[in-house]
């Protein structure tokens, strides 16, 4: 039986020395939004990371997500991958609005879909996933103040949501395949889940 | 004659969905994009089934089944809510509310007109 995908709340806390700054580490399938100085760090590969803020109150947030394979859907606006990653942009915009963010006011920033995985059935993986979050957030209204998306190379992006601050380093050598890796078990992950969540009927 | 849904939503990406998914079945579709929004269009056209998100700006999707439950012709529709929200409080408070059924995001189209049917046919 397949499990239901669920995006978790980050919870790797650390303190970032070189920034001096309380800090919260998200792996692919996380968000984090905060309403405090906290520095939000992630590091994309093929995936993408919306930045997005209240530009009044300066509540923010971050996720890191892939769209699941199309399965040959590629032209139908109900596909699995279309729906899971407006809800995982759903997730990171109903925690924005509880914390006090408003709608209305919410900008974005866009990082990541580097083509970066190899060996993967799927070509451009990295461009699918950043012309989704372009579409789902012109869709939304939600202005886009920047962007780095595509290319070859893995991000490390520093979300200073509080201080309206984000800052991405291109990782142009990787001493390891932990990045890699790690979205190949998320994409691993992705592929196993039911793309519907749970459904009760009370009478 | 076709029956109508109201489909509420923040998101006009899952407003697309749904609405697609649902005139692809044969059903009306009325679109309302908060509570509020929603309340005003109930009032005024005839509905067979409300499909509603929960955290939406102005008005959630709580408050709005509880209005609508407070109408006298919406005593006895079904109100589904389609939401990310799963947790089994805020699953109860609905139920207490009135909801007819509990639908958690990502949606499934075929899962969702299944149980569209099995509650107004």
């Amino acid at each position: 039986m397949s499990e239901i995908i669920d995006e978790q709340v980050a919870s790797n806390f650390y303190f970032d020395k070189n920034f001096n700054n309380q800090a919260v580490k998200l792996l692919p399938g996380e968000y984090y939004v905060t309403d405090k100085d906290i520095l939000l760090v992630t590091v994309l590969g093929s995936c993408v990371s919306a930045c997005l803020r209240d530009c009044y109150s300066g509540i923010g947030g971050m996720n890191h997500f892939m769209l699941p394979d199309g399965n040959g859907e590629a032209g139908n606006p109900l596909n699995a991958s279309a729906r899971y990653g407006s809800y995982a942009m759903e997730i990171l915009i109903n925690q924005l609005l509880k914390l006090g963010a408003r709608r209305s006011n919410l900008e974005a920033k866009v990082f990541g879909g580097g083509n970066v995985l190899d060996g993967l059935t799927v070509a451009n993986v990295g461009q699918r996933n950043a012309e989704f979050v372009l579409k789902y957030l012109q869709t939304e209204k939600i202005p886009i103040v920047a962007q780095d998306l595509i290319d070859i190379y893995p991000r490390k992006v520093y979300f200073f949501p509080k201080r309206n601050k984000v800052m991405v380093k291109k990782l142009r050598s990787q001493h390891n395949t932990t990045i890699t890796q790690r979205e190949k078990d998320y994409r691993q992950r992705l592929y196993k889940a039911d793309t519907g969540g749970e459904i009760e009927l009370f009478s | 004659m076709a029956k109508t849904i109201l489909a509420v939503d923040d998101s006009a990406s899952i407003r697309q969905m749904v609405s697609f998914t649902l005139k692809n079945a044969g059903y009306e579709v009325i679109e309302a994009v908060d509570g509020q929004d929603a309340l005003d269009k109930a009032n005024v056209h005839a509905v067979n089934l409300v499909l509603t998100d929960i955290n939406m700006p102005r008005m959630d999707g709580l408050k709005l089944l509880e209005l609508l439950r407070n109408l006298s012709h919406y005593k006895t529709i079904p109100i589904l809510m389609l939401t990310t929200e799963s947790g089994d409080e805020i699953k109860a408070k609905g139920r207490a509310a009135g909801a007819t059924g509990w639908l958690v995001k990502p949606f499934d189209p075929k899962r969702l007109l299944e149980v569209i049917k099995k509650v107004i046919g």
